[in-house]
């Protein structure tokens, strides 16, 4: 019997091991990084001193233009997630101040997850099977609490030139503008398909060139229908205007570091293939190491790009050094 | 070492064919190669019915999803879209028609149930020069897409089948085939016979009995209900003919304490069946211990995914095949998030 019990243990055990070791192999299904086999940077390796000195040149009126959506209550936020905060103001009550100069204080609990709001998207947050960026068995680097490779904490720098691409100017302009009565301003109509073409005629109306170290963003308008919180926010959830895989190969090839829009997840939703699930996520994120930027707010940016006829700007975005997230709610400012 | 000059006449000679070989290669060129100055395409779409509510091919899908699929599909072909909404009535279905030969449009894709109407819509389109294909419902000479019911109900009743004879090898089985069973429109009865196949090749002798829901779920749930008080101690292997069903059927077992009992296997995959990942719905990878096994899909919601590749194929001179079939697969908790990912994770 005893002899019984210890051989079931013995195959539970090597059960186990079978699962645990049931990793695909990753240098099948996602590329190398150009920048080594540790790295776990990706394609924030391209902001040099040189790419920031040269973005620097883009700040000519010290002009601040904000492209952060407030981080609120009743903002949209997908499926499940959640973001709340808890006031601690427990020194304003009588009698709880602190010494002759009455000092009160209060601080936050902040339970959130990290992808709402404007946010970034992590090496960490997108992979193929169990292959993330750099060929990374991410099956290996978790535990319940974070990732202990390609967490935020290894990216550099976000210090570089923006470049807005008015897709809606686009759109009009090659008479195949389709638009949403939900937005309040003109937008794309969920599911547009952004190409490559589509962002170089984009450039071309500003005359601008992508350089390598480049942040994109994009204008869709469909941000408009985010800031109409909450009483649009199934509509904003329910699709999207976005880019394609084509236009997404190209950007790989222009060696940006990172492609936003104002959108939830800047790639064209419903996507272009039905089976295919979030497609451009894999392409930048998982395969090229390249960030991606949601919900940003580009009306701004666009009316000053309108106005000026100049569609690049200095990009400023710091991420917190959180260990181990695979992404966080970032502040964007466009400085011109 | 120089070579010897050709005289004048010679070189004469030879500069005009050179010249008339390079302008018809450019020519042929130009003519050969449709990517570099891709044609584009007007086809019209007449939709059975947009009805809301009003289902289709005795599946939980709408004319709109219907709708959507071609409107998305159109994204990724050089095909402007012209669409049309028959309303299940032949004088719209005809008007349509007209109004697209007044158009011009290039191809037209005609999905209405009356095959008359179909006729008189198929000649009148041939005598306007405009290619038809169908959907669903044939008109005469052109090629036909369309739902292989006898496929997807065997399909379903082999999975039904396979289940038995994997978890249920030695107890007593019954076959219940539940949903609206005369509906010929929705070719209920090929699917049933599917059914039947796929569940005699496991079990040659099953007994099978059909409840005719008439087109209401709910009844469905009352039929099995009563079915069930009367088998006690046997398995029931249940082939729903739709969604709705399925879930009704479930919900009875469930009421009667026979869950344990029952497997079912449905038709149509729609979205009342299936969701993403915040919607738990009956089919879904965190539900896997459901006694529904699966649905058969019917893919409507992507008809335009595999119809319009054809009409454009049509419209190249590209040969197609009279018939094409929709190719169904059984969706289960293991493969729901594959054919259908959802986009409500990122």
């Amino acid at each position: 019997m005893r002899f019984k019990w210890l051989l079931a243990a013995v195959l539970f055990v090597f059960a186990g091991a079978s699962v645990a070791l049931a990793q695909s192999d990753c240098s099948k299904i996602v590329p190398p990084s150009p920048w080594g086999p540790n790295d776990q940077t990706g394609a924030t390796n391209r902001v040099t001193p040189a790419v920031t000195k040269a973005a620097a040149a883009e700040i000519q009126e010290g002009k601040v233009i904000t492209m952060s959506y407030l981080l609120t209550d009743g903002i949209p936020l997908f499926g499940t997630r959640f973001t709340k905060s808890i006031l601690t103001a427990t020194s304003l009550a009588p009698g709880a101040a602190f010494g002759e100069n009455q000092l009160t204080y209060m601080e936050d609990t902040w339970l959130s997850q990290s992808h709402v709001g404007t946010h970034l998207d992590g090496m960490g947050h997108i992979g193929r099977k169990d292959c993330y960026y750099n060929q990374t068995p991410m099956g290996k680097f978790i535990n319940q609490n974070n990732m202990t490779k390609l967490g935020l904490e290894h990216i550099k720098t976000f210090a570089t030139r923006g470049v807005l691409v008015d897709m809606v100017k686009v759109f009009k302009a090659a008479g195949k503008f389709k638009g949403n009565s939900a937005c309040k301003r003109e937008c794309l109509d969920k599911g547009t398909v952004i190409t490559a073409a589509d962002i170089q005629a984009g450039l071309k109306m500003y005359n601008v060139t992508l350089r390598e170290g480049d942040i994109l963003i994009l204008h869709t308008g469909w941000g408009n229908i985010f800031e109409q919180f909450p009483a649009q926010n199934a509509t904003y959830n329910s699709g999207e205007p976005g880019i394609g895989k084509d236009a997404a190969h190209w950007l790989v090839g222009q060696k940006v570091v990172a492609v936003g829009a104002d959108n939830w997840a800047v790639e064209v939703i419903p996507g272009e293939d039905p089976k295919e699930a979030f497609i451009v996520h894999n392409i930048l994120i998982t395969d090229a190491g390249i960030h991606i930027l949601e919900n940003v707010r580009t009306d701004l940016m666009a009316a000053e790009a309108d106005r000026t006829q100049r569609a690049t700007f200095f990009f400023g975005m710091t991420v917190p050094k959180a260990v181990g997230l695979t992404g966080n709610f970032v502040g964007i400012e466009g400085i011109r | 070492m120089t070579p010897p000059a050709p005289s004048r006449g010679r070189r004469r000679y030879s500069f005009w064919p050179r010249l008339v070989a390079v302008l018809l290669a450019s020519t042929v060129a130009a003519l050969g190669a449709p990517d570099a100055q891709e044609r584009r395409y007007t086809i019209a779409f007449a939709n059975l019915t947009e009805e809301p509510g009003v289902t289709l091919e005795g599946t939980g899908f709408i004319g709109r999803e219907v709708r959507e699929g071609f409107v998305l599909a159109a994204r990724l072909l050089p095909v402007d879209l012209v669409l049309y909404d028959n309303r299940r009535d032949p004088k719209t279905a005809l008007d349509n028609a007209a109004d697209a030969i007044r158009r011009k449009v290039d191809l037209y894709i005609q999905y209405h149930h009356d095959a008359t109407t179909n006729a008189t819509i198929g000649a009148r389109l041939h005598a306007a020069s405009v290619p038809v294909l169908a959907i669903n419902f044939p008109v005469p000479d052109a090629p036909l897409y369309t739902a292989d019911n006898t496929a997807a109900g065997r399909i379903a009743g082999e999975a039904l089948g396979e289940f038995a004879a994997r978890a249920w090898r030695d107890r007593p089985v019954l076959a219940v085939i539940i949903g609206n069973v005369g509906a010929r429109d929705d070719r209920a009865p090929e699917r049933i016979q599917g059914v039947v196949d796929g569940l005699m090749r496991h079990r040659p002798a099953i007994r099978i009995v059909t409840l005719d829901t008439q087109g209401n779920p709910a009844r469905g749930g009352e039929l099995l209900d009563r079915l069930v008080a009367g088998q006690a101690g046997r398995k029931l292997l249940i082939a729903a003919l739709d969604d709705a069903s399925a879930l009704a059927a479930k919900s009875a077992l469930e009421a009667a304490g026979r869950l344990a009992d029952g497997a079912i296997v449905s038709h149509g995959a729609d979205r009342s069946i299936h969701g993403g990942m915040s919607e738990r719905k009956e089919i879904d990878p965190s539900n896997r211990g459901s006694i529904v096994i699966g649905s058969v899909a019917f893919y409507l919601d992507r008809y335009g995914y595999d119809v319009l590749p054809l009409a454009v194929r049509m419209l190249r001179g590209e040969p197609i095949p009279p018939r094409t079939v929709t190719r169904h697969r059984l969706i289960t908790a293991a493969n729901v998030f594959v054919e259908y990912p959802p986009s409500d994770m990122n």
